[in-house]
């Protein structure tokens, strides 16, 4: 069995769904979109899975199209809610897990959809964060994304502009700020996976292609590696099954650059190697 | 403005739209790549409209399109973009840059929050969230208050009325009783906050079969009503038409390549048409048949977005 970085790092992100969550996932996500997907077909059967823009609960779309609101998006959805009545629900902590990017993420989970550079003048005027700044307060638990690590431009010291609050924020903890949901879970790259022990991102798994010096070197802030750094399970056949067959227009490879879509894997002996 | 009786409210759309002053505080619906009001937001540009304050959650080619026209001064959406298929909204990003747009960016539950409190005929609303985040330094009109019951520390948002909210339905009557189809995104509230709303319905059918197929917002919140088949191009309005992904791209490409690129689109589909009628024959009615013929196959379906 051989696999590809694109659909591995789906399936790290579906897994950090816990069966019997309710679970969210934002615009311009295609990786979260389908990983909520493989999810409720495999791990976590019992998951309420809301589809992003259409608020859609528990669809069965034919396929992933590569806007978020598209009508197949909600094809077989139990029900599909109003605008208000997902946010008012997210808000009120109805909803466990949402996936969130950035163009930039820091060491607390702090993320920047909105502008590089100073914000008045930006360098990169980046699209916005949707309904995050409410929500990253009040949704139970963030698993956080990027397929840009490597750039060494995105998981930074600092963020230019918080949009979406982490762990902690210039002006404070969550504790300190008041909010109700729990903050950033999880973090997944396209280099390895982190958790947030303490508030702080922590490297917890790692591609069996990539080096802890590597990930170090691409990362704005200080790195922490756990003791027991783990290298990424592989997928298994029914996960990568569930990611080909809903992701035949392959919206997934949008998020990543040619060379991290050329990166294929195989398991030999066990282990997971680069091919 | 109050209720509105119940009248006839069909208009051309330039007359419909000649009620939109420079400077207003326009509310856009649909979202992303569905429902814009499209033929609206184009019936703006040649009428040149200036100095227009945008609100709204996430949107795509009616922003941006806008704003490459000089049409606008003030955004205030929560996204403007093209998602990850096409990226950063061009026009949109490079105003920000140059600073000739200011961006006011907001989050979608404090919009909402916003719109309700004028619906509810309060002077604010409080949040959760928003606190940490720099999407506060935008808004110098955020306050935050405590909790006189809890103690909580909440931030305060201040009631929003849109001068005007531009709607687009996929079928409406002549009253302005309007059927929409989901996602309804804002819209909803946007035409219980507005002072006036405009729609326009891909068509008008009797009083009878809009109720029928239900009616989503009541004729009473509507001023006026036009009919413009295919209104919401290059944006879906299902379950008439799935979303033009190739027009989409042609945009962005144009708008990319900088002003004079987009000038030439504004002039191809927007100027150089002088009416829907002219937008819908460059187009071309065989494009416009291939996206009204969806969804009929899940192959056909996808083939659109191939």
């Amino acid at each position: 069995m051989s696999w590809t970085l694109d659909e591995w790092f789906v399936v790290l992100l579906a897994r950090t769904i816990r069966p019997g969550e309710t679970v969210f996932h934002g615009f311009g996500s295609p990786c979260a979109q389908v990983a909520m997907h493989v999810a409720k077909r495999t791990h976590a059967p019992d998951m309420i899975l809301v589809e992003g823009a259409m608020y859609a609960i528990d669809p069965d779309p034919p396929f992933i199209p590569p806007t978020g609101n598209d009508a197949s998006l909600s094809r077989g959805a139990a029900y599909s809610m109003r605008f208000e009545e997902f946010f008012d629900a997210a808000v009120r902590g109805d909803v466990d897990r949402m996936f969130l990017s950035g163009g930039q993420i820091d060491g607390y989970g702090n993320t920047n959809v909105t502008a590089i550079g100073p914000p008045g003048r930006p360098k990169v005027k980046l699209g916005g964060g949707g309904g995050g700044c409410n929500l990253a307060a009040t949704i139970g638990s963030l698993t956080l994304w990027t397929t840009r690590h490597r750039s060494g431009r995105t998981l930074v010291q600092a963020c230019d502009f918080i949009t979406d609050m982490g762990h902690r924020t210039p002006l404070g903890t969550r504790a300190d700020l008041g909010y109700t949901g729990g903050g950033p879970q999880w973090l997944v790259t396209e280099l390895g996976v982190f958790d947030f022990p303490a508030g702080r991102a922590r490297l917890r798994e790692v591609f069996p292609d990539v080096s802890v010096e590597e990930i170090r070197n691409a990362t704005g802030f200080d790195l922490e590696v756990a003791g027991d750094l783990r290298a990424a399970r592989p997928p298994a056949p029914s996960e990568l099954a569930v990611v080909r067959s809903l992701d035949s227009l392959a919206v997934r490879k949008s998020e990543f650059s040619a060379d991290e879509l050329a990166r294929t894997f195989t398991e030999r002996q066990g282990q997971a190697c680069a091919c | 403005m109050g209720l509105q009786p119940r009248r006839d409210k069909r208009m051309s759309l330039p007359d419909a739209v000649s009620a939109v002053g420079d400077g207003a505080m326009i509310a856009l619906g649909g979202g992303l790549s569905a429902r814009l009001p499209m033929a609206l937001v184009r019936e703006l540009i040649r009428q040149g409209r200036r100095g227009l304050h945008l609100i709204g959650s996430a949107h795509s080619i009616d922003v941006d399109l806008l704003v490459a026209a000089g049409a606008v001064r003030r955004c205030e959406e929560s996204y403007v973009g093209f998602e990850q298929d096409l990226g950063l909204a061009p026009a949109y990003r490079r105003a920000a840059e140059q600073g000739s747009i200011e961006v006011a960016e907001s989050c979608c539950a404090t919009i909402l929050a916003q719109l309700r409190a004028t619906e509810m005929g309060l002077p604010f609303l409080p949040v959760r969230g928003v606190r940490g985040s720099d999407i506060a330094r935008l808004h110098p009109e955020y306050a935050e208050i405590t909790c006189p019951f809890t103690g909580e520390r909440l931030v305060a948002v201040p009631a929003l009325r849109p001068d005007v909210a531009l709607l687009h339905a996929p079928a409406a009557d002549r009253y302005g009783n309007l059927h929409l189809a989901q996602p309804y995104v804002l819209d909803e509230r946007f035409a219980s906050a507005a002072r006036t709303v405009i729609a326009t319905a891909d068509e008008i059918g009797s009083p009878g079969e809009i109720a029928a197929a239900g009616i989503t917002i009541p004729a009473h919140l509507v001023t006026a009503v036009a009919e413009v088949p295919f209104g919401a191009h290059p944006s879906s309005c299902y379950p008439r038409y799935g979303y033009d992904r190739s027009h989409l791209h042609e945009y962005v490409a144009a708008a990319q390549a900088g002003p004079d690129e987009a000038g030439k689109y504004l002039d191809a589909y927007v100027y150089g048409t002088g009416t829907e009628e002219g937008y819908r024959a460059a187009v071309g009615p065989a494009r416009l048949g291939v996206l009204a013929e969806l969804p009929g196959t899940t192959a056909g379906w996808k083939e659109l977005f191939a």
